[in-house]
């Protein structure tokens, strides 16, 4: 006999079996055949581009290097491997290089990838930089000029001669990737450098091509089945866009994601406290610095300029170092998690980067800074406040770009000056704001450099070159914002550059960390740390570059990525896919699989989406016809 | 007199649209700072490379009329422009992949609070005093109180990360592949049960609050004592009397709501990372990048003078009245 069920608990019967198949999770999980194993990343910095003649963020270039080799590759220790350029010799007189390029090295379409790419990459560049000035609105416009790079010959497929008119090694030191001139030469050069985006399935000879991009959410890689050497484990690699810190932290716990980018000081400490046995919080060295800059602008500027003539004093500068405790602003602000910063070269330039000696180092008095202002000429007045050589009293403008971390220090370093009889107005300035108010009249359009100090950041190269060069006279008007100018600096710059061999350089270089210190037109208040954390139960093989002092990803290069092994292969034999095969031979498989052809992840997405929102609406439109049945004819009058 | 109500509803529907596309224009060139310079900073750039700049994204014009006239004839043609941020792209490509996630994340929240929200706050309001009055009165409150990322955040540290029912983020699996597109379609609610519980869960607060003041403010009224002078049944009295009557505040609320349920959006998305216009509006403000921000406030602009069209229309079905 059937059972008879009443509407109203047939109802309740319908929401219960909906909540059940939405929230139960073993319902809920999906089935998955086969999946390939994923590496998941995640990042707080979005991704912005795809062209390399776009890039800019940290995450691109990462990207960027996934994708496709550059010419000389970056060593775990950041020193020159390996790239498309199997190596290298130089001409006696330093200037001409000769690079051996592997032999049967192909592209990830399968189409050969030779010297004649490289030449083909680099002319291109050279033409546009000789054409427009810029190739793009990326960051790579620099490499072959850093390096006097003159021509480029490719007279067999392995061999690739480069000619250059400084003796210095920057040609080795090189960001610029080598792009298939089967793929770019058909395009219009100006639209290859800026409008073209691109678009996956990209072709390189990195050991993992974008095979999806979804703006502001993530990139999809797969592996390279034709890559030159050892092919990592990972399947695939998802890098995924967080708003939120918080949540991409509460993901990597869970184990939703195997590596993030950029955790917040105080998860960072409570992960290594939590010590979850797989899970590896990591602190590494970072390549960029954060200064308080003064407006070192010398010649007044009709309705601008800097406030006062002090800043433009050396003494001056120099007697306010004393009264910032940089180690207050990494204990406070970072909670320990950065380094006390001095030159404007970087921890992780660490072969580069030499810290003045003892003796000249500022420690922090407000005491000594007392008595330097003074003896600069810089007295107190009756009330307490510190005038000017012009007999004024001295009130700084500090701006910062909305940052929390710089709003922090500037707090702090508002109540340090205050002690010296300095007024300090604080203000945070949208970024773009700030960058037009410092423009000197040198700029095109000309500004009027209506600034005092301000807390910005700068991010370097592995080679010191671009770090050092924001400071030189010629940078006025275009990348130097503290417009300071020094002729002794100048000259150093142009002569590290025109160097011979690295320890002539360094010496230089040296010279010039120095002088910089001692002038003040910066003073850099501390050096960031990179704090990332990664899970061990899916992946092993994880390596930091630089090994001892660094993170694994998002340095340089993208070797890192092919070291990562399988956690859960049944046991490690020289078949499994975390080995190694011998370099130059494809993945085992008779027929290698096409990059993109993992799963309908990309193109089902709107149908489901579309059939998942459908489903619920018909579902709740069903629960409404019900509740409406319930007041049935029974009911009617 | 029905089209004259249709035909000044929609007249009033066009020029508002047409005053927030001026807006829109007016509001992006105040703004402080020129773009292009923060794509300058950069130890590489030269002057040239920010005069290409200014070139191809038509700074180097004046604002009127050039960038003007340029603005509304792209607009009228759906055209958004180009993503500073993402160095090119079109505003278009960038939006539409995001207004799928939204729209059905808040269209799905919104149906399932009106239906529980109404339900609960009609039965608590007509039943004043009793239990469920007690329970669904308090725990609404809280709900409605309770800031979504809140709800949100204490959703997926109890679902999530502590029971590990449910994905912490995103609209799928990382990597899956599907055997179909059920499996697919299961995935996809895996991962929004917990987004949409807190949108819901939010909403059904505040429209069960509304509601239930809405029908007990009716049981005073003259035609609900009429209505059981006359013996009907109670359960009657409430659908057919009350229940009409008090869906007018209703309506309305819905409504105004639907602008307000973006603002709602941002952290809701945020916290799960809801592939939607809410976590795109943070980035695109993050980043400066106007073109992109134009594009979606145009598009929500657009959107809610739309709903509150609808709501218009719908009002003279709800309320004859409306029609005189």
């Amino acid at each position: 006999m059937a059972v008879r069920v009443s509407r109203r608990a047939f109802s309740v019967l319908a929401v219960a079996a909906l909540l059940a198949v939405a929230l139960l999770p073993s319902a809920g999980r999906p089935t998955r055949a086969a999946s390939p194993l994923v590496l998941r990343l995640g990042t707080t910095t979005q991704i912005q581009s795809l062209n390399p003649w776009q890039i800019v963020e940290e995450e691109d270039y990462e990207v960027m290097t996934l994708n496709y080799d550059v010419l000389v590759g970056w060593g775990p220790d950041l020193e020159p491997a390996a790239g498309f350029a199997e190596s290298w010799t130089r001409s006696t007189d330093g200037k001409t290089w000769t690079f051996k390029i592997r032999d049967g090295m192909k592209w990830s379409d399968g189409q050969p990838a030779t010297a004649e790419d490289a030449r083909w990459t680099m002319q291109f560049q050279l033409d546009q930089l000789k054409k427009d000035g810029t190739v793009g609105d990326g960051y790579l416009d620099v490499y072959p000029q850093a390096a006097g790079v003159t021509s480029v010959s490719a007279p067999d497929p392995t061999t690739l001669v480069v000619t250059t008119n400084l003796p210095n090694s920057l040609i080795l030191t090189s960001y610029v990737p080598i792009l298939p001139e089967h793929v770019w030469s058909k395009l219009d050069p100006k639209a290859a450098t800026t409008s073209f985006q691109n678009p996956a399935p990209i072709v390189g000879t990195g050991p993992y091509q974008v095979v999806e991009y979804k703006p502001g959410e993530y990139v999809r890689l797969a592996r390279n089945p034709y890559y030159r050497g050892q092919q990592g484990a990972a399947d695939e690699i998802l890098m995924t866009y967080f708003s939120s810190p918080d949540t991409m932290v509460q993901a990597l716990k869970k184990g939703d994601v195997d590596y993030a980018r950029g955790v917040p000081a105080a998860q960072f400490d409570q992960l290594k406290k939590d010590a979850d046995p797989h899970i590896t919080a990591v602190e590494g060295v970072s390549n960029t610095f954060y200064e308080l800059a003064f407006n070192c602008y010398d010649k007044p500027i009709p309705g601008g300029g800097a406030s006062t003539t002090a800043l433009a004093d050396p003494a001056f500068r120099d007697a306010l170092g004393y009264a910032i405790d940089k180690q207050a602003l990494v204990d406070k602000i970072f909670g320990g998690h950065a380094a006390v910063g001095d030159t404007q070269l970087t921890p992780q330039m660490a072969e580069w980067h030499t810290s003045p000696p003892a003796d000249q180092l500022r420690t922090f008095s407000i005491e000594t800074a007392n008595q330097k202002l003074l003896a600069a000429g810089y007295p107190l007045d009756a009330s307490g406040r510190r005038l000017d050589k012009d007999g004024k009293p001295i009130s700084l403008r500090l701006n910062w770009p909305g940052a929390s971390e710089e709003a922090k220090a500037a707090q702090l370093i508002q109540a340090w000056f205050a002690q010296l009889g300095i007024k300090t107005t604080a203000a945070a300035v949208e970024s773009a704001k700030l960058a037009q108010l410092i423009l000197p009249p040198e700029a095109d359009p000309p500004g009027k450099a209506q600034f005092d100090l301000f807390i910005w950041d700068w991010v370097g190269d592995t080679d010191p070159y671009s770090l050092l060069k924001v400071l030189i006279s010629k940078e006025i008007g275009a990348s130097s914002d503290s417009n300071w100018s020094n002729p002794q600096y100048d000259q150093l710059y142009d002569q590290q550059l025109a160097a011979t061999s690295d320890t002539d350089r360094k010496a230089i270089i040296d010279q010039m960390q120095l002088l910089f210190y001692q002038q003040a037109p910066y003073h850099v208040l501390w050096y960031p740390t990179n704090l990332d954390a990664y899970r061990t139960d899916r992946f092993g093989g994880w390596r930091n570059q630089p090994t001892k002092t660094g993170v694994p990803f998002f340095g340089f290069g993208s070797a890192n990525y092919t070291l990562l092994t399988d956690a859960n292969a049944p046991t490690p034999s020289p078949t499994a896919s975390g080995a190694a095969p011998p370099p130059t031979t494809p993945a085992a498989s008779a027929s290698p699989a096409t990059p993109g052809s993992g799963g309908e992840t990309g193109g089902g997405v709107p149908v489901a989406l579309v059939v998942g929102g459908v489903g619920l609406v018909a579902v709740i439109a069903g629960i409404l016809l019900l509740m409406r049945r319930r007041t049935g004819p029974d009911e009617e009058e | 007199m029905r089209g004259g109500y249709l035909l000044t509803k929609v007249t009033q529907a066009v020029i508002t649209i047409f005053l927030l596309v001026l807006l829109n224009f007016v509001l992006f060139r105040m703004m402080p700072g020129s773009p292009e310079r923060v794509l300058g900073r950069n130890p590489n750039v030269s002057a040239a490379a920010l005069e290409a700049t200014r070139e191809r994204w038509g700074l180097d014009k004046p604002v009127l009329p050039d960038q003007f006239v340029a603005y509304l004839a792209a607009t009228a043609q759906g055209d958004l422009g180009y993503s500073f941020f993402y160095r090119g792209l079109p505003v278009v490509d960038v939006l539409s992949d995001r207004i799928w996630p939204t729209v059905i994340l808040f269209g799905l929240g919104e149906l399932i609070a009106i239906v529980v929200g109404i339900a609960l706050g009609a039965y608590s309001g007509w039943r004043r005093g009793g239990a469920v009055d007690h329970i669904g009165n308090g725990v609404s409150l809280i709900l409605y109180s309770m800031p979504y990322f809140l709800l949100g955040m204490g959703l997926l540290l109890v679902f999530a990360v502590w029971l590990g029912w449910f994905p912490v983020y995103g609209m799928f699996t990382p990597g899956a592949t599907y055997d179909s597109i059920l499996d697919q379609t299961v995935d996809f609610l895996w991962h929004l049960a917990l987004p949409l519980a807190t949108v819901a869960l939010g909403l059904i607060g505040q429209y069960s609050i509304v509601m239930r003041s809405s029908i007990v403010d009716t049981l005073g009224e003259d035609y609900v004592t009429t209505a059981r002078a006359k013996g009907l049944h109670d359960r009657r009295v409430l659908r057919k009397h009350a229940l009409p009557n008090a869906m007018l505040p209703m309506a309305t609320l819905i409504a105004i709501n639907l602008g307000f349920v973006i603002a709602g959006a941002i952290t809701v998305e945020v916290v799960f990372n809801w592939p939607g216009l809410g976590t795109l509006t943070v980035q695109a403000l993050e980043t400066r990048d106007y073109p992109l921000l134009q594009g979606i406030f145009l598009l929500l602009s657009v959107s809610v003078v739309l709903a509150n069209l609808v709501a218009d229309l719908l009002y003279q079905f709800l309320d004859p009245r409306v029609k005189a």
